[in-house]
C-alpha cells in the first residue's frame, strides 16, 4: 500500500480513492478526486492554479524548504519489516506532523505581518482624516489638544513655520 | 450503458426541475426533458465506453498491422475491457509483415480509454485503445511490444506479453 500524491494539487491520495491516467509515454499521472481529473483535462497548469500547493509553493505562500520533508520523501527500497523500528516510526509521525504544523503557522504569521512602519504611516493618516468620527470639528478648533500637530515644511518663501509642541 | 444513460437523465431532470421552479413542473413533456437531459450530458463529460463491434484500435507490437477493426468481444455482453480478448479484422497493415490486410485475427486490449478498476479501489484509464495481437492459443505474433502495459495481463495470463513489454503501468 502507498500513499500517492495528487498530480494537480499535491494532496495525498488514499487507496481506494482517485483516477490514475497512464499517457502513452508511460508517465502516470494520479488525482485525488474528479476536480483535480477535470482541470487536468482542461490542460490547466497548476502552477497558476491558485488552490494548489504547487501554485503556493511557487508564490512563497507555503513554506518551501524545511527539514521536516525529508520525513517524506519517496523511498524505492522496500525495507525488512523490523518490528521496532515500525513502532518508533509509528510515535515519531505525530511528532514530526506536529512540528511542522508550528512551523508553517510561523511561515504564515511571517508573511502576514507586514511592514511596521508602512503601518504606523496609515494609522497617522487615518487618525488625522478620521478624527470627526470622535470629537465634532468645532469643539476640536477650541481645544487643539486632539489633533496631531500639523507639520508645515519649510520652503524657500517666506511662509512662517509652526512650532507646536508634540503631544502624544 | 442504457442503465447509466437512464439514471444520468433522472439525475439531470431532477436537478433541472429544481432551477427552474414551478414554472415548468406541470408542463414539460418526457421528450422535451430527454432532449435538454441529452444535450447537457454531452456538455459535460466524455463518456468512455467498451471495446465494441466496429470499434477500431491500435496496435503496438510489430506483428505488421496498424489499425484492427473489432468485429466480436469474447466475454463481455456489452464489450471487452482492459485486459480482455477480442476478434478484430485487419484494416491497415504495413505493406511486408506477417499479417497482412483482411485478416481476421485474435487481440489482447492493452490500453483501454474506459477506466478500469484495480483491487485496491483505484481506477487507471489510458490515452488510447490499443491491442496487441495473439493467435489462437493467447501466444503473441509479434516479438515487441510498444507502449505502458497493464498489470492486469498478469491476472489473465498473458505473461508472455509481459515479459515482452517496456513498461508495466
Amino acid at each position: 500500500m502507498r500513499l500517492e500524491k495528487c498530480w494537480f494539487c499535491s494532496s495525498t491520495v488514499y487507496p481506494g480513492h482517485g483516477i490514475q491516467f497512464v499517457r502513452n509515454d508511460a508517465k502516470i499521472f494520479r488525482f485525488c478526486r474528479s476536480k483535480c481529473h477535470k482541470n487536468f483535462k482542461m490542460k490547466r497548469n497548476p502552477r497558476k492554479v491558485k488552490w494548489t500547493k504547487a501554485y503556493r509553493r511557487l508564490h512563497g505562500k507555503d513554506m518551501t524548504q524545511d527539514s521536516t520533508f525529508e520525513f517524506e520523501r519517496k523511498r524505492n527500497r522496500p525495507e525488512r519489516y523490523d518490528r521496532n523500528l515500525a513502532e518508533d516510526v509509528l510515535k515519531a509521525i505525530p511528532k514530526i506532523d506536529k512540528i511542522r504544523v508550528r512551523r508553517e503557522e510561523k511561515h504564515h504569521k511571517n508573511r502576514m505581518k507586514g511592514n511596521k512602519a508602512k503601518l504606523l504611516k496609515e494609522a497617522a493618516r487615518e487618525l488625522e482624516q478620521g478624527i470627526n468620527l470622535v470629537k465634532p470639528p468645532s469643539v476640536l478648533q477650541k481645544d487643539p489638544s486632539l489633533t496631531l500637530p500639523q507639520i508645515k515644511v519649510l520652503v524657500p518663501q517666506q511662509q512662517t513655520e509652526e512650532n507646536r509642541p508634540m503631544e502624544e | 450503458m442504457a442503465a447509466s444513460f437512464a439514471s444520468k437523465c433522472s439525475r439531470v431532470g431532477h436537478s433541472l426541475f429544481g432551477g427552474l421552479g414551478n414554472s415548468l413542473s406541470g408542463l414539460v413533456t418526457t421528450s422535451q426533458e430527454i432532449i435538454c437531459n441529452k444535450f447537457l450530458s454531452q456538455q459535460q463529460q466524455q463518456q468512455r465506453s467498451f471495446i465494441q463491434m466496429r470499434t477500431v484500435l491500435k496496435v503496438v507490437d510489430n506483428s505488421g498491422a496498424k489499425k484492427v477493426m473489432c468485429i466480436q468481444p469474447l466475454k463481455g455482453r456489452k464489450g471487452a475491457r482492459l485486459g480482455d480478448t477480442i476478434i478484430a479484422s485487419v484494416k491497415e497493415a504495413h505493406p511486408n509483415g506477417k499479417v497482412k490486410k483482411g485478416k481476421v485475427v485474435y487481440g489482447v486490449v492493452m490500453r483501454a480509454a474506459m477506466q478500469k478498476g484495480r483491487c485496491d479501489g483505484s481506477e487507471v484509464k489510458f490515452d488510447d485503445n490499443a491491442v496487441v495481437l495473439v493467435d489462437k492459443q493467447g501466444q503473441p505474433i509479434g516479438t515487441r511490444v510498444f507502449g505502458p502495459v497493464p498489470h492486469e495481463l498478469r491476472m489473465k495470463k498473458h505473461v508472455k506479453i509481459l515479459t515482452l513489454a517496456g513498461h508495466i503501468a
